[in-house]
């Protein structure tokens, strides 16, 4: 994102620096956000192939991560927590979706005010 | 918003002071104004910015990798407290956890926790203590929280430098653009005597 004054000389005032701020700031959460929402859907794709695997599996006993070891879990053990798992995860990525969505919209605002005072003295777009 | 961070915005919104150690940028309201007040030409005004923009780059760098760290971190803890939590249920039951853990690289071994009521913790720097659950648990807690605040901490940090970023990005355009505009008035007014004689 630059932001560049043309020949013209509109003036920027303090309320324009902090949309521009503002619209910084925005970006930069929708960058972080993606990144989140990749790894959320990663782990929930991960649950799923485990849950899986257990449902195949007929061993009575699964060795389950739990920090740097594995423990041996009774396998109806392993299946709730990977449901409990799956659930946080679900929860949180949802949260995620509902936060760059909110992002989304602002920049949109901020962009439309924006562009309406500078036209194309300034750029809002990704490089 | 950014501003909340100084104490002097109440007074005049357009100067954030430093913050934990990183100077605000100073908002022009009119380059002219500006420049005349610093006493620059428009080339020192610009080799000022440009240098205020390379050290706010490097603290950037510096507290982005105190953010990795720390999110390193966070979920190193609540794994310690969940290893806890499942030594703290097992003991209830009487029987004994067994587990396969990495010996080395590739190599795996088998142990049998019995009941017990305490665990060693790694404290760093070659200490390692021994605590009881309860109390690990709550050692963990604490360090976990600490964590997160530093955390929210630190990116306030980074919403404030980069606000900085930008205002410095901004002045140095409009300070540029406004020479511009000088130099072709400038011009056209040369151009036009040199017509007029």
């Amino acid at each position: 994102m630059q932001q560049g004054t043309g020949a013209s000389e509109t003036e920027v005032t303090w309320e324009d620096q902090q949309n521009i701020n503002k619209f910084g700031r925005l970006n930069n959460r929708l960058h972080e956000l993606e990144d989140e929402i990749k790894v959320a859907k990663e782990t929930i794709d991960n649950l799923e192939d485990a849950s899986n695997e257990l449902i195949l599996t007929d061993e009575e006993v699964v060795r389950f991560q739990i920090g740097e070891v594995f423990a041996h879990v009774p396998k109806e053990e392993v299946e709730t927590r990977i449901e409990e798992m799956k659930e946080v995860s679900s929860k949180n990525l949802e949260k995620l979706e509902e936060e760059k969505e909110s992002v989304v919209g602002q920049m949109a605002e901020l962009k439309k005010v924006l562009y309406g005072k500078f036209k194309d003295s300034i750029n809002l777009e990704e490089d | 918003m950014a501003a909340a961070a100084s104490s002097s915005s109440t007074e005049s919104p357009k100067t954030t002071t430093e913050r934990r150690g990183i100077p605000g940028a100073q908002f022009v309201e009119d380059v002219e104004t500006y420049l005349s007040q610093t006493g620059l030409d428009v080339n020192s005004a610009l080799g000022f910015l440009q240098e205020r923009l390379q050290q706010y780059k490097l603290v950037e760098m510096k507290l982005l990798a105190q953010q990795r760290d720390l999110q390193a971190k966070i979920p190193d803890i609540e794994k310690c407290l969940d290893v806890v939590a499942t030594l703290q249920a097992k003991k209830g039951t009487g029987e004994a956890l067994i587990a396969d853990f990495e010996v080395s690289e590739g190599i795996y071994s088998r142990a049998r926790i019995e009941d017990n009521d305490s665990v060693c913790l790694w404290l760093g720097a070659n200490v390692m203590l021994e605590y009881s659950c309860e109390e690990a648990t709550s050692l963990l807690q604490k360090n976990l929280e600490n964590a997160k605040a530093s955390l929210e901490v630190l990116i306030a940090d980074l919403q404030f430098l980069r606000d900085q970023v930008t205002i410095t990005q901004v002045t140095i355009a409009r300070v540029y653009n406004w020479d511009v505009h000088q130099r072709r008035i400038r011009q056209t007014a040369t151009s036009s005597t040199a017509k007029d004689s």
